[in-house]
């Protein structure tokens, strides 16, 4: 049997040979290139441990070469952007009177502050996984709550970049997987930060998500194919070596540390999965990555959506097919419009034909190039009884300020599949508003709202429509009558004053500025709201200023009323 | 009516009169004069009333309109109707706060007849009020356009309603809301599939047979007109077969009844020719000549509608071409054509009598500030908008010029103690000569005066701001005066250093509040000259008896809505001293110089 040895030569660089064996058999004789010839003596055993000894040597070598190339890299690497902020806060200080200068010196110390902090980031993983500290965990997680951060993170990169992007979903039968969702968005995010650094502006990027499912296991499949400017073979045989680049014009302008894709492949490795790269200069890359990831039952609960009529607003035909393919095996009858001007239609046509709609769901994109808050706010007017549900591949917690005051109540993020949809429509539907009969009278036994308002009719009128609450009702007839209760209570027993801003004695801006300096415990939070008519710029502010939290508009709106108590209560 | 409504319309319909009543008179200098100053404290007066009127009597009945009798409605409709009849109108505002009051109390009573009707009435207020953003940026005015499509949707969408309603008022209404539609989507596809929608239904027989007394002849022309208006269109090329059928037939339609007369309108001349330039049916040049003549036709006293329509909207379309097709522009003939037209255009509006205040006379107004062209040599839009303030916005110019006063004063005591203070705006920073350079500032910072608020000045063209405090949806719009005003100035040569200042007076210092979010103060070369204006402006509406006091105000404010790079200059007597005597001062100055461009003397 041949056998290749590596050893060194004059020049201390590692070489293989297959010697040949002497005619006696017992040693082989190879010439070296430096003209040397090695002679090995030795049995078979001593071969093998030989053999063993050279492995080993070869090992500490090559990992020695590969710790002074990544001693010589990061060096460089975290001089740079160093050399950066001590030289440009040098420059920022000469200047200081120069404020142009100045601003420019900070924004590029900023830049540079960014790329060291992922450099070290990057290199602190790589150093975890090396040191065999990296733990993958296995927990269970949502498929679509996964993808929506991943979304949520990528889609402003591609935005920015002028990128088309699109999020194809295949057949996924299991949505709950277990895995270490933190790692498997690190490998997804960098793959798609890549494609995004690598697409020169307005280039298209096409992801993928499927799933394959084997008995217990599923095979989750994503796919990240972009027609950006692609990588040569000789650099695909090395893209997983740390510090690593495509080493040309195009790419020396953007930032990266060259661990990235080293970080990604020892993750998938860690989680026995499998990375596939194809590319080709100037046509663009395709990233597949295959993981096995167990995954676990779930229950799907239709139980507050079943006989409902739910009417969709959505322009994108694929997501419309999407509500149309998962509501079809249900009891939900769901009615699509691609535009506002649709839905208002069938709005205004259920209404009078006695089958109002339960839900109205706000989708990603209009056909009116309307936005969701434009419609919210006028559907919520139009049709105040019925709850709103926006379906989006935003952040809730960035737009839920706006969205709740245009009317929206419930969010759906985007990508959802069938159990994340049905299970957050049922929930909503039973959590925020009970029983669809019942949207209108929200459950608020336990509590108690001080109405303050002159006008005895607008006073009954108020007590009847909160009564069917089952929150309790204090009165007050006027600015001073309400400062006398509400102290006189304890504290922390109104969640909620409605005050009236005219009324005799003391107005609702007079008696709003006592309670709040009331020195009461609760006196600053109390939520309080003025019921007016009047709208003047002044008036509003001048609520505000009088601690008020908003108004409501009289004549007074049943269902405005209970959104509200909703949105507080 | 009520009293209260009654004295509501004379208060309005005064401040009116009184607003333009310089241009009505012609006096000497010192009556024009006090004139002017009698009439701006008697405006304040009377807005002042105007707003206590709605706060004691309007909002409370807005608050109670669930006990409203049927004769308080019918009067606040009747009031309503008195502020806006849609050729005059005195208060859209409180028009439309009222049916939108209407409308809420008819949706919660489940009147469908009443829902129909309000819909269409609030569209149609809304639809007027919303000249205050016309030709803003879509994307910051869309969300009122929208809102203003919805309600016409709604309407319209009770047409499948139409066999059971028994009242043809109310069938009108639907008609109508369909097609005007039209009116509110800036989408040209969705305009024309509404109003070929209204078209289709107007011409049915069946609508027509269940309301025998609606105007249909009337609806049908209107709906005509509104696809008319879809003509620019056709050589965009991305109308379908059946669209371009559509408004080919529509512009027919309306020149039809004109082609039979002897001296046809031009408003409904020129669309026709209009379509046939669009369509490629005639040339270019036949086009401008035709466009000469119909403009040269056209008196210069014409006020009415033909006569704005070829005096203004003609040159202005005539400017289009010359944009459209840059080698008109170093065609001598054309040049000179323009610029008399141009000129034309500013006599006629700079001369119209009030009487002819009407919502027509103001959108012409706005249509120039928007779509005027500006060429080198020719009349600039410099030239003409400050013609324009003077005439149509006096009182505010003459405010505009003390704020500039004022402007040019902290900003001569800023460079006197750091000379390179305002170097990050280009055209300073080129100059090496101290003493040029110091001039040419100081009258840059006069000019900001006149130029910071000048989307202000567009949007208020219509002076419904004056007759009464404004209300929250009013001030919304209004904030859009800065993005607004920072489009129309960047777009023209003569304007483009007021740009970034327009956009940026009111956003704080830190960046932390004010609008627009979209001005970012490092991205501008002239953001210490915004935040000067900033400065100068707060000087100039604070309510405090002295500009000590406002200072106070203004350096709590320091480093968070005022910049601290202005602000450390603005401890100085001497400066103070200025400032206040120019606050103090009746700006008489000012009122000279409308009373002298505007010719007053020379008409007498």
């Amino acid at each position: 049997m041949q056998q290749e040895f590596a050893i060194l030569d004059r020049n201390r660089q590692m070489v293989c040979h297959t010697p040949a064996y002497s005619p006696d058999g017992l040693t082989r004789e190879t010439e070296l290139s430096d003209g040397c010839v090695l002679s090995i003596c030795g049995t078979p055993s001593l071969d093998a441990e030989n053999e063993q000894l050279h492995r080993q040597l070869a090992e500490a070598l090559a990992e020695n070469a590969s710790k002074e190339a990544f001693l010589s890299s990061m060096s460089h690497d975290i001089r740079t952007p160093m050399n950066a902020i001590v030289g440009l806060t040098e420059l920022a200080k000469k200047h200081i009177d120069e404020k142009a200068r100045v601003w420019d010196a900070l924004e590029k110390i900023e830049t540079a502050s960014g790329h060291l902090l992922s450099l070290i980031n990057d290199v602190l993983d790589m150093s975890r996984i090396n040191s065999g500290r990296m733990q993958i965990v296995s927990e269970p997680f949502s498929l679509s709550d996964l993808l929506h951060d991943i979304m949520t993170i990528a889609v402003p990169q591609m935005v920015r970049k002028g990128h088309a992007h699109q999020l194809v979903l295949g057949d996924i039968p299991h949505e709950t997987l277990r895995g270490d969702v933190l790692r498997l968005r690190q490998i997804y995010v960098n793959i798609i930060s890549n494609a995004v650094k690598y697409t020169n502006e307005h280039g298209e990027i096409i992801l993928t998500i499927d799933e394959q499912t084997e008995g217990d296991m599923c095979r989750l499949l994503f796919t990240c194919q972009d027609n950006g400017i692609g990588m040569t073979q000789d650099f695909l045989n090395r893209i997983f070596i740390p510090f690593e680049r495509v080493n040309n014009a195009q790419v020396a302008r953007i930032e990266g540390t060259g661990l990235g894709m080293s970080i990604v492949k020892k993750i998938i490795d860690a989680m026995n999965g499998e990375i596939d790269i194809t590319s080709q200069p100037g046509q663009g890359t395709t990233v597949r990555i295959s993981i096995p990831l167990p995954w676990e039952a779930e229950s799907i609960q239709t139980s507050a959506l079943d006989g409902q009529k739910l009417l969709i607003l959505e322009a994108d035909s694929t997501i419309r097919l999407r509500y149309a393919q998962i509501f079809e095996k249900t009891d939900i009858r769901c009615v699509m419009a691609k535009s506002a001007g649709e839905a208002v239609s069938l709005m205004t046509e259920a209404e009078f034909t006695q089958s109002p709609f339960s839900l109205l769901i706000i989708g990603r994109k209009l056909a009116d190039n309307s936005t969701y808050s434009d419609a919210a706010a006028y559907f919520s007017k139009a049709c105040p009884h019925l709850p709103i549900v926006l379906v989006s591949d935003a952040r809730w917690e960035e737009i839920e300020y706006q969205a709740r005051r245009c009317g929206i109540s419930g969010f759906i993020p985007l990508p959802f599949f069938r159990k994340s949809l049905l299970n957050g429509l049922n929930h909503f539907m039973t959590e925020q508003h009970g029983p669809v009969q019942n949207t209108a009278c929200p459950d608020l036994s336990g509590r108690r709202i001080l109405l303050v308002e002159d006008n005895m009719i607008n006073r009954e009128i108020a007590k009847e429509i909160l009564s069917v609450t089952g929150a309790g009702i204090d009165t007050a007839e006027n600015g001073r009558e309400a400062v006398e209760t509400y102290t006189a209570a304890a504290d922390g027993s109104y969640n909620l004053i409605l005050m009236d801003i005219q009324m005799p004695v003391m107005d609702g801006y007079e008696a709003t500025g006592r309670i709040r300096s009331s020195g009461k415990s609760d006196a600053a939070s109390v939520p309080i709201y003025a019921m007016t008519a009047n709208t003047f710029a002044e008036d509003i502010a001048r609520a505000r200023d009088a601690g008020m939290n908003g108004h409501i508009s009289k004549p007074i709106d049943t269902v405005a009323l209970m959104q509200l108590l909703r949105k507080l209560l | 009516m009520l009293a209260y409504q009654e004295q509501y319309i004379r208060n309005t319909r005064e401040i009116a009169d009184l607003y333009h009543a310089y241009s009505r008179q012609y006096l000497s200098f010192d009556d024009f004069l006090s004139g002017r100053l009698y009439a701006r404290t008697r405006i304040a007066a009377l807005k002042s009333e105007n707003t206590e009127l709605l706060e004691t009597h309007l909002f409370p009945a807005l608050d109670d309109l669930f006990q409203a009798t049927p004769e308080a409605i019918a009067s606040l409709t009747e009031f309503a109707g008195c502020l806006m009849d849609w050729k005059v109108n005195l208060d859209i505002g409180v028009y439309v706060k009222i049916h939108d009051a209407l409308l809420s109390l008819c949706r919660i009573r489940r009147d469908r007849n009443g829902t129909i009707r309000e819909l269409y009435l609030l569209g149609m207020g809304l639809y007027y009020l919303q000249r205050i953003v016309e030709g803003t940026d879509e994307k910051y005015a869309g969300s009122f356009h929208f809102q203003n499509e919805m309600l016409f949707t709604e309407a319209g969408s009770y047409i499948r309603y139409y066999d059971e309603i028994d009242d043809e008022t109310t069938r009108g209404y639907i008609i109508r809301a369909l097609a005007n539609v039209a009116l509110t989507t800036k989408n040209h596809k969705r305009k024309i599939s509404a109003s070929a929608h209204a078209l289709r239904i107007i011409r049915d027989a069946h609508y027509r047979q269940l309301a025998p007394s609606l105007p249909w002849d009337a609806f049908l022309r209107k709906t005509h007109q509104q696809m008319c208006a879809n003509r620019a269109e056709l050589s965009q090329g991305d109308l379908t077969t059946d669209e371009l059928a559509a408004v080919l037939d529509s512009c027919y339609e309306v020149f039809r009844p004109e082609a039979k007369n002897s001296d046809p309108s031009v408003r409904w001349l020129w669309p026709y020719y209009e379509m046939e330039y669009n369509c490629g049916m005639v040339s270019l040049q036949l086009t401008l000549e035709r466009l000469q003549l119909l403009i040269n036709r056209t008196p210069v006293d014409s006020y009415d509608m033909s006569g704005l329509y070829g005096n203004v909207q003609l040159p202005i379309y005539y400017g289009h071409l010359m944009r459209a097709n840059p080698r008109l522009q170093s065609e001598i003939k054309h040049l000179r054509f323009l610029d008399h037209a141009y000129r034309k255009m500013q006599e006629v509006l700079t001369t119209c009598p009030p009487d002819h205040f009407d919502d027509y006379f103001f959108f012409n107004i706005s249509m120039v500030i928007s779509e005027f062209f500006e060429l080198p040599g020719l009349l600039s839009y410099r030239e003409i908008t400050t013609r324009l303030m003077q005439r149509i916005a006096g009182e505010q110019y003459v405010r505009f010029r003390k704020t500039g006063q004022l402007i040019a004063c902290i900003c001569e005591a800023i460079v006197d103690r750091e000379p390179a203070f305002f170097d990050d705006i280009p055209f300073l920073a080129v100059l090496s000569d101290p003493a040029v350079k110091r001039q040419t500032l100081l009258t840059y910072a006069e000019d900001c005066g006149l130029y910071f608020d000048f989307g202000y000045i567009k949007m208020n063209i219509g002076r419904m701001m004056q007759t009464r405090n404004l209300f929250e949806e009013e001030s919304r719009m209004l904030q859009l005066h800065t993005v607004s005003g920072h489009d129309d100035l960047l777009a023209r040569e003569s304007t483009q250093h007021f740009a970034d200042i327009a956009l940026g007076h009111h956003r704080a210092y830190n960046g932390t509040c004010g609008f627009p979010e979209t001005y970012v103060r490092t991205n501008s070369p002239y953001r210490q000259m915004t935040e000067t204006v900033t400065v100068a402006a707060a000087f100039e509406t604070s309510r405090l008896p002295s500009a000590r006091e406002t200072l106070d105000v203004i350096l709590k404010g320091e480093g968070r809505q005022y910049s601290p790079l202005v602000t450390m200059y603005l401890e100085n007597d001497a400066l103070l001293e200025r400032i206040q005597s120019i606050l103090d001062s009746d700006g008489a100055a000012f009122y000279r110089e409308i009373y002298d461009s505007l010719n007053f003397e020379s008409r007498t």
